[in-house]
């Protein structure tokens, strides 16, 4: 019966409205340099983390439904893989959706996944995170 | 393999925020750390991996090569904890990518990376 404690407790399934983002030269030169990359080596792939991810992200976190307690989320898991890594200046958009929010021995479990596209809507990257929240 | 020793400190932590757009306090406020339960500040996982990716895109011969990264957050990192990051082909186009801090106590566990 392990799974008796199991719940499926809130959004899981939901899709927020995509979001445009503009990949501003000034600023994924500040990100290089803030993980010790070289800010002329164009964008680093974690970049990811602001484009596609943070992009998004508080769409969740700002969802008064999912109710997600910021202060007590710890980012668990992150993967990204990659179609292709954008350029500076590029305009990508970004689409988040909640896979899985599933709530066990206290702790509540929330897969979060975003497809970034293009100008032309071709794939860009695709972030998987997994977010746990304390209780 | 390659390998980088990386010193935490608050100054890189904030400097994360500032650039990544996540100023969530657990990363910023000690006192409003601790009434979350943590021991104080803690980098963020998102800095973890930025540091791991540019190991792997060294290992790899590019950053423009990676095609997939993947990371666990096993371990908090505090300011003052010093991190090895190391990336090893595991088979072609396919890394193993560690992070031990100075205790040998791992922070990323089963991560890994692609790339072309």
């Amino acid at each position: 019966m392990a799974d008796s404690a199991k719940a499926d407790v809130g959004v899981a399934g939901r899709t927020y409205p995509p979001v445009t983002f503009q990949l501003e030269p000034g600023r994924v030169a500040a990100f290089a340099r803030a993980i010790g990359a070289d800010p002329a080596a164009g964008v680093p792939p974690t970049f990811a983390a602001v484009y596609s991810l943070g992009a998004t992200a508080p769409q969740l976190f700002g969802d008064a439904e999912a109710a997600v307690d910021f202060a007590r989320l710890l980012h668990a898991e992150q993967e990204f893989t990659w179609s292709r890594h954008p350029r500076p200046d590029e305009t990508v958009t970004s689409q988040g959706h909640v896979t899985t929010d599933l709530s066990r021995r206290g702790m509540r479990f929330v897969t979060f996944e975003t497809e970034t596209t293009d100008a032309r809507a071709q794939p860009v990257c695709r972030s998987k995170a997994l977010f746990v929240i304390r209780s | 393999m390659s390998r980088r020793e990386v010193a935490f400190t608050r100054e890189q932590i904030a400097a994360y925020a500032e650039a990544s757009g996540d100023h969530n306090p657990i990363h910023l406020d000690d006192d409003f750390a601790q009434t979350v339960g943590l021991p104080g500040i803690i980098a963020h996982g998102m800095l973890q991996m930025g540091l791991m990716a540019g190991v792997a895109a060294e290992a790899a011969g590019g950053p423009e090569k990676l095609r997939r990264i993947y990371c666990r957050f096993a371990g908090m990192v505090v300011p003052g904890d010093v991190v090895t990051f190391t990336a090893e082909p595991l088979a072609p186009g396919k890394l193993d990518l560690r992070a031990i801090n100075q205790r040998g106590e791992p922070v990323l566990t089963k991560s890994v990376a692609e790339y072309d």
